[in-house]
């Protein structure tokens, strides 16, 4: 069997191809007219398809055609039959006439050419070379499924036939169809039907669906592409056509497989992003990160960011007159609320020590107002206390207070810990230098250093500074005491 | 034409019938045969006013049917008309040389096959 299929196109050299889509498209024709027909044209076309089934049968077999007395009784046969039709037929029945009369057509270019012992020898003219695909035909007629399976298995295709919609669908259920062949006429369900079917499932819609129509009905074929047909086919089709079409769905399976693929494999890294980083960043900021990976080094780097750290002031004190039940509602409601606030400032909740909260602005990603959006978080950490403490009042528990340390400085980012238990850290000495500020922090204050005073942009009203002598760091700090921002 | 029937000798069913079809509604009177040696019997017994033989036949194929009609004086006077598959030059001797008086190759162009008919059956 031939790699490639060698055809000719528009020439018929190929008369036994040429005869048997002209018989196809007969029978097709003969299948929707067949009720107003006669008895006795019925009877002629039954026969004239007999005679194009043993052709068939010769040609499957080559070796078979002991004597081309058989092959010419059945070119007899149909051409005889077929001249009966016309005579009988006429106008009345246009359609069958014509196709009747490009049967009759390749019947005479099949008498010439077979006649002469060249007949098999025709040289190849064009011949179309794809990658062999997985083909699902779906036709109710079974010579027009036979048909095309020939045509596609020559060259190298794999060729599934289904003799109606129900039987198609079943298929794409159990195997990954490359391309769809869909005649439109059929019973039951038809090739609209199918075709919406395909389009609207999710694992199928992909798949290239080439329509057939048997008729040169131009605006159905408007309707299926519409309906997400990938292209069309009317018959006889030229199996060159056909082979060309095969070949470009095949190819846009080919790409729509592999850009799945790696859309799988991002949505496995993005997963895994989200997984690790989706706790104590922000989902703006995951995104981000997502959006442009390039912008993310996990291997650790320096960076300049704002450190955030609040504690409520005397909390341990307070635990002690607490339930542990109390303890817990007390200590969530308050993180719970901070959380959201940090959240919604873009910044990154390193982690939560006791009731103390170590949050950073500017990584895993910079932005020029990290310090503008660290001491608006501030402030707005301050301001929700109020309703925290109303809360508390209405359930007895204690009014908290809270003091907010803030700090600019270099610290370095990355996975942190053993290979067990990492997480995205900070370390480096302005995390210290925060701590430091945090513990001269009172309740309700916002203490800044000057570092992240110089980084603000725009003015907010400051209050006292004060220096701060820090123990262990030698070097005492200059605080500032931010009272809010100026609008 | 003459009111002495045609007889069509063909083997091949679908052949057969359709040829039989055609020639009906040409307003001809039919009669088949489908081997060489019924050809012959139906010859003798009705004396058609012309035959149309296919040459492969069974039992008894068409060249010999030709020849052995031609030896036989009851019938070696009806025109036979061979039909066979083979369009080249020397197939068309050899159905000449066999006592067939005209010659039509498969599949039959029925026009011409019936102005063939008509030429050998002197109405």
């Amino acid at each position: 069997m031939p790699e490639t299929i060698s055809s000719t196109s528009p020439a018929p050299a190929l008369w036994s191809e040429l005869l048997l889509r002209s018989l196809a498209e007969l029978r097709e024709l003969f299948a929707s007219s067949q009720p107003q027909l006669n008895p006795d044209s019925t009877d002629d076309f039954a026969r004239m398809f007999e005679g194009g089934r043993r052709l068939a049968q010769m040609l499957e077999d080559p070796d078979s055609v002991a004597s081309r007395h058989d092959l010419m009784n059945a070119l007899a046969a149909i051409r005889g039959y077929a001249e009966l039709l016309t005579e009988d037929l006429g106008a009345e029945f246009a359609d069958l006439n014509e196709a009747l009369l490009r049967l009759l057509k390749a019947a005479q270019a099949a008498d010439s050419e077979a006649g002469t012992p060249s007949a098999d020898s025709s040289p190849p003219q064009r011949a179309i070379t794809s990658e062999p695909g997985f083909i699902l035909a779906v036709d109710d007629l079974q010579e027009n499924r036979e048909l095309v399976a020939r045509y596609l298995s020559r060259s190298g295709h794999i060729v599934v036939t289904a003799a109606s919609g129900a039987e198609a669908l079943s298929t794409l259920a159990e195997t990954d169809v490359d391309v769809v062949l869909l005649d439109l006429l059929m019973p039951d369900m038809d090739g609209h039907e199918v075709l919406r079917r395909i389009k609207e499932h999710p694992e199928w819609r992909a798949t290239p669906v080439i329509v057939i129509s048997g008729s040169q009905d131009m605006e159905g074929i408007i309707e299926c592409i519409e309906a997400g047909a990938d292209d069309y086919l009317f018959k006889p089709f030229n199996p060159v056509l056909l082979q060309a079409r095969i070949k470009a769905g095949i190819e846009r399976k080919r790409w729509h497989d592999r850009e799945e693929q790696y859309r799988e494999q991002l949505e496995r890294n993005e997963k895994f992003i989200r997984a690790t980083f989706g706790r104590y960043l922000s989902d703006e900021i995951v995104t981000d990160i997502l959006e442009r990976p390039e912008g993310l080094e996990l291997g650790g780097d320096l960076r300049r960011v704002t450190i955030l750290m609040s504690d409520i002031r005397g909390f341990t004190t307070l635990c002690e007159n607490l339930a542990p039940a109390q303890v817990v509602t007390l200590i969530n409601r308050y993180l719970g609320a901070m959380t959201d606030i940090i959240m919604a400032h873009q910044g990154t909740i390193d982690e939560f020590i006791g009731d103390a909260i170590l949050a950073v602005f500017g990584a895993p990603q910079r932005r020029d107002d990290d310090a503008n959006r660290a001491v608006d978080c501030a402030l707005a950490m301050q301001a929700a206390m109020d309703a925290i403490n109303v809360l508390n009042r209405a359930e007895g528990l204690p009014e908290i207070r809270t003091g907010i340390a803030l700090n600019t400085g270099d610290v370095i980012a990355g996975n942190i810990g053993s290979e067990r238990r990492s997480k995205y850290g900070f370390v480096g000495h302005a995390m210290n230098v925060t701590s430091r500020i945090e513990d001269k922090t009172a309740g309700g204050e916002i203490l800044v250093s000057d570092s992240t005073l110089q980084s603000l942009q725009g003015t907010f009203s400051t209050g006292a500074t004060r220096e701060i002598k820090m123990k262990g760091i030698n070097q005492s700090i200059v605080v500032h005491q931010i009272l809010g921002a100026d609008a | 034409m003459s009111n002495r029937p045609i007889l069509l000798v063909e083997d091949n069913e679908l052949n057969r019938e359709m040829l039989v079809r055609r020639l009906k509604r040409a307003g001809l009177e039919i009669i088949t045969a489908c081997d060489g040696q019924e050809a012959l019997d139906l010859m003798i017994s009705e004396q058609p006013s012309v035959v149309l033989m296919d040459m492969s036949l069974p039992v008894l194929d068409g060249w010999t049917a030709c020849r052995m009609a031609r030896q036989d004086e009851r019938i070696s006077q009806i025109p036979i008309i061979a039909l066979t598959a083979h369009a080249m030059e020397e197939d068309r001797r050899k159905a000449l040389q066999a006592g067939c008086d005209d010659y039509a190759t498969k599949p039959v162009d029925f026009p011409e096959l019936l102005r063939k008919i008509g030429k050998l059956t002197p109405s």
